[in-house]
């Protein structure tokens, strides 16, 4: 699962795979008789690749959909919530990012990144990771967003089940899926939230293997110490497999 | 299906009548309208491009679920959101990302007319005490005149305004701190501070924009305690808006004679212009005058001057170094350099000139022709008082003590606007007759500080044409004309006569040379027996193109008529080629298709383009019919079984 759903880097290298492929292999001709060659034929090679390329959503686009999601603030409060009291564990700052989402930096006549590349992927993952696990901490296990510096002496409130208009992600019962039909509604909200369409409708059988992954992360969960419990871990990489499918980051 | 023709809604012309028949034709290249059956994939992928580019990001649980209801109506929710400020954002992007219209790290704007320098000195009662000063300030006192107000004797120091303080600091006597200085309640500090006893200070009193953020060191004095007021030497302080010309007849130094009263620097001298003039009248807003008068100051409240917290260009903002969604939505908050301030916000003005231009759907052509902007306080500042104080030095020699026909008069600036108004942008419906849309703007005279860039960003954004150096050899030539020089003359035959445009900008400045004090060809500036110009003409004139008879002014020599035609003529020129039309809409294609228009879209182009000119440079049309065309719904919508196909066919797992 890690591989697919790092799949935006394979598409890369497929695209330039083919590109070596096709500029440097042998030219792709129909095989021609020597003896007798009715038809001329082109010496150039026969490219069938793919002409369209992928269109990368705009890092603006990227950053206000993210804004979006956690809960439609300003990129600095987001910055708060994502970092909350753990520093820089889960995610930087926006200056850290800035470069690596693919903005362009006009002051230094730095061109908006267009294509993919590892450090942008990876950039993806790691501000990715961080709404999600924010995600179950607030709508999962009831804990409220940092948005204010707090004392740090003060007693922390006991967590409070999030209503479900008030989720960012998870905005569902998740509960503990054991059959497919059962994860399938929760699924299908969170591929709406990233890729915008039913899960149903995707190419591949998406909602099973999504299921799969819930299961094994719940497994190597089961009976260790973690501040989330089996079934959220479990949410929380299905979550993490979404915000990095290459079908968020291309449009 | 309403019809496209009638979604058009400027009916009240008959030209965009004819438009909207032709931006009908092109979406009829769009798949017919079906009724709505089940939505399959492509309608959401469809769906979720169209909110990616119009709506700024991608679509909410909820807009998916309003558009899977039967009674959604696309054609409607494209039209609607065809306007918004998402809209004008996505747009306005593709014009940032070609002319990168915000200033290079090095780029700073700090005229020592309106630029107050602080410098710690101590006190009476051996505490410290922050003094406000700027550079070459007249006094009447020998031992200070175009120096600090307070000589090294009185202070223990050697102050120079881009220096660090040298010397031992030593109490400054009461009575001369009281004689040379004042205490005043600035602009910076009070929203009221053209009252007479302003109250309103910096958040005690008045909550200012967040976007107009002090640093802390001008907010508390050495102490700690909160700054009421501030010192400032007492020239500087002064509120009149003319002044006379000062004249002391001093000749200079002598070789090897020290400058008197213990001074580092040799007394000011008269200019020529000053011992023609004495005692003429002189506006305090110019550089001149801060050079030649003894009467002018900063100012009420010291607004014509911006202050630094440091003895050289220190800090006075907090300024995002990022902020991609807008100065309201910023990444960060940095101190930036004093000189930074004015230049960050020409970044912003031409941001929102672009937002503008889409939001009120103008007529494109206006991107060069334009004669309005927009502009907020800070802006407002810097047009009414700091570019007026950005001249005229070296141009006095040719009699302009002030800007007489500048890019955007300050009178055109509304009077409404406080400095501290970072928040309210206002339109300015007409800047001057030399204002020529972007060309004109601050931000693109300074990104593009020669008049070559200017031509060829010109050429490179808005025509959508490079140069390309043709297989030609550079041989070693003395021909000055680029026109002509072979190896040269491939690409400088069409940019020299382009530069010529912006022959009258001062390079990397914003002055405008009038044609009455710098014509063309300028007998003054002729050359002498020796071959050489005169001294005070090298600035602006070219002496690679003088002959005995007359100088040229520089840049000027491929097209005289260019340079006295100026910016707006070159809008004029540009906006009438076809090629202008045609680069907005491959632009706006290209953008939107995410991919360079290639053979199989020159239909679309043509058809695009026509229907563009016709509806009058109108680009709420063109995105509206681009976003329903069939080749946009499929762009880049590989299925990603085709890539598993092609993966499959180099020996490769599948993509997913």
């Amino acid at each position: 699962m890690s591989r697919r759903a790092l799949a935006i880097a394979p598409l890369v290298v497929v695209a330039a795979v083919q590109a070596l492929v096709v500029a440097c292999g042998p030219p792709r001709v129909a095989p021609v008789e020597a003896a007798s060659a009715p038809v001329p034929v082109h010496a150039m090679p026969l490219d069938d690749a793919p002409k369209e390329e992928p269109r990368l959503v705009p890092a603006e686009v990227y950053l206000r959909t993210y804004l979006q999601l956690f809960g439609g603030l300003a990129p600095l409060d987001v910055q708060r919530r994502a970092r909350a009291a753990d520093g820089a564990q889960l995610f930087d700052t926006w200056d850290d990012y800035f470069a690596s989402l693919g903005f362009p930096d006009h002051r230094l006549d730095l061109p908006r990144g267009q294509q993919t590349n590892a450090l942008m992927v990876a950039t993806f993952e790691r501000v990715g990771v961080a709404l999600c696990d924010r995600a179950v901490e607030h709508d999962l296990k009831g804990i409220a967003f940092a948005d204010a510096p707090k004392d740090p002496k003060a007693p922390k409130p006991p967590p409070t089940k999030t209503p479900i208009a008030e989720r960012v992600v998870f905005a569902f019962e998740a509960g503990d899926p054991q059959t497919v039909a059962d994860f399938a509604p929760g699924f299908d909200v969170l591929h709406r939230t990233f890729l915008g369409y039913p899960a149903r409708l995707a190419e591949t059988d998406r909602t099973a293997r999504f299921f799969a992954l819930y299961g094994e992360v719940k497994k190597l969960h089961a009976g260790k110490k973690s501040r989330f419990s089996p079934s959220e871990a479990g949410w929380a990489s299905v979550c993490h497999g979404l915000v990095r499918h290459p079908e968020l980051h291309l449009y | 299906m309403e019809s496209t023709g009638a979604r058009c809604h400027n009916r009240d012309m008959r030209a965009r009548a004819v438009a909207c028949a032709l931006f009908g034709a092109v979406l009829a290249m769009a798949p017919p309208a079906r009724a709505r059956g089940p939505l399959t994939l492509d309608d959401y992928r469809h769906f979720r491009a169209l909110t990616i580019d119009l709506l700024g990001r991608m679509p909410t649980r909820d807009e998916i679920a309003r558009f899977e209801s039967p009674s959604f109506d696309l054609e409607a929710w494209i039209d609607e959101h065809a306007r918004g400020p998402a809209y004008a954002e996505r747009l306005t992007r593709i014009y940032m990302d070609v002319l990168r219209l915000e200033p290079g790290p090095a780029v700073q704007f700090a005229p020592d007319a309106t630029t107050l320098y602080r410098v710690q000195l101590q006190g009476p009662d051996g505490k410290p005490v922050l003094v406000f000063h700027r550079p070459r300030q007249r006094r009447a006192r020998d031992a200070t005149d175009g120096e600090f107000c307070l000589t090294t004797e009185e202070t223990g120091l050697e102050i120079d305004p881009r220096q660090q303080p040298r010397g031992a600091p030593k109490p400054v006597a009461k009575a001369v701190l009281d004689e040379h200085t004042v205490l005043v309640k600035p602009w910076w500090l009070y929203r009221d501070y053209l009252s007479l006893d302003p109250k309103k200070r910096y958040k005690a009193g008045w909550e200012p924009d967040p976007e107009y953020r002090l640093v802390e060191s001008l907010l508390a004095e050495p102490d700690g305690s909160p700054t009421i007021e501030v010192r400032v030497c007492k020239e500087e302080a002064q509120t009149r808006e003319t002044g006379k010309v000062y004249v002391t007849d001093r000749k200079p130094l002598a070789k090897g004679e020290a400058p008197p009263h213990g001074r580092r620097r040799p007394l000011p001298v008269d200019s020529a212009y000053a011992k023609q003039n004495k005692g003429a009248t002189v506006s305090c807003r110019t550089r001149f005058a801060a050079e030649a008068s003894l009467e002018c100051g900063c100012g009420v409240g010291l607004e014509h001057c911006l202050p630094s917290d440091s003895f050289n260009l220190g800090s006075t903002f907090y300024f995002p170094n990022h902020a991609p969604l807008g100065e309201r939505e910023p990444l960060d908050a940095a101190r930036q350099n004093t000189g930074r301030t004015y230049p960050l916000w020409w970044a912003e003005e031409a941001r929102r000139f672009f937002e503008r231009l889409w939001l009120d759907d103008r007529d494109f052509r206006e991107v060069l022709t334009g004669r309005w902007t927009v502009v907020n306080g800070p802006l407002a500042q810097f047009y009414r008082a700091i570019q007026p104080g950005n001249c005229c030095g070296p141009e006095a020699s040719f009699g302009m003590l002030e800007e007489t026909a500048p890019l955007f008069a300050p009178k055109a600036v509304p009077a409404e606007l406080f400095p501290h108004d970072a928040r309210t942008w206002t339109l300015v419906p007409d800047r001057g007759p030399g204002a020529a849309g972007v060309l004109t703007m601050p931000i693109y005279l300074e990104k593009y500080a020669s008049d070559r860039a200017r031509g060829a960003a010109v050429y490179q954004a808005l025509l959508c044409k490079s140069f390309v150096a043709e297989a030609a050899q550079l041989m070693p030539s003395s021909e000055n004309d680029l026109t002509k020089r072979p190896g040269c003359s491939t690409c400088h035959a069409t940019l020299e006569p382009l530069a010529a445009y912006f022959a009258r900008i001062e390079q990397g400045n914003l002055v405008y040379l009038p044609p009455d004090k710098f014509p063309v060809k300028n007998p003054t500036c002729k050359k002498n027996d020796r071959g050489q110009i005169p001294g005070q003409c090298g600035t602006f004139y070219d002496p690679a193109f003088a002959t005995a008879s007359e100088g040229v002014l520089r840049g000027a020599y491929a097209s005289p008529a260019h340079a006295d035609g100026g910016a707006a003529m070159a809008a004029r020129d540009v906006v009438a080629m076809p090629e202008f039309a045609a680069c907005a809409v491959q632009r706006i294609t290209a953008s939107f298709l995410g991919r360079p228009p290639g053979p199989d879209d020159q239909a679309l182009l043509r058809e695009l383009g026509d229907a563009f000119v016709k509806s009058g440079y109108r680009m709420r049309a063109l995105v509206r019919a681009l976003v329903r065309a069939d080749v946009y719904r499929r762009a880049n919508n590989l299925r990603s079984d085709e890539w598993r196909k092609a993966a499959a066919a180099i020996g490769k797992e599948g993509a997913r």
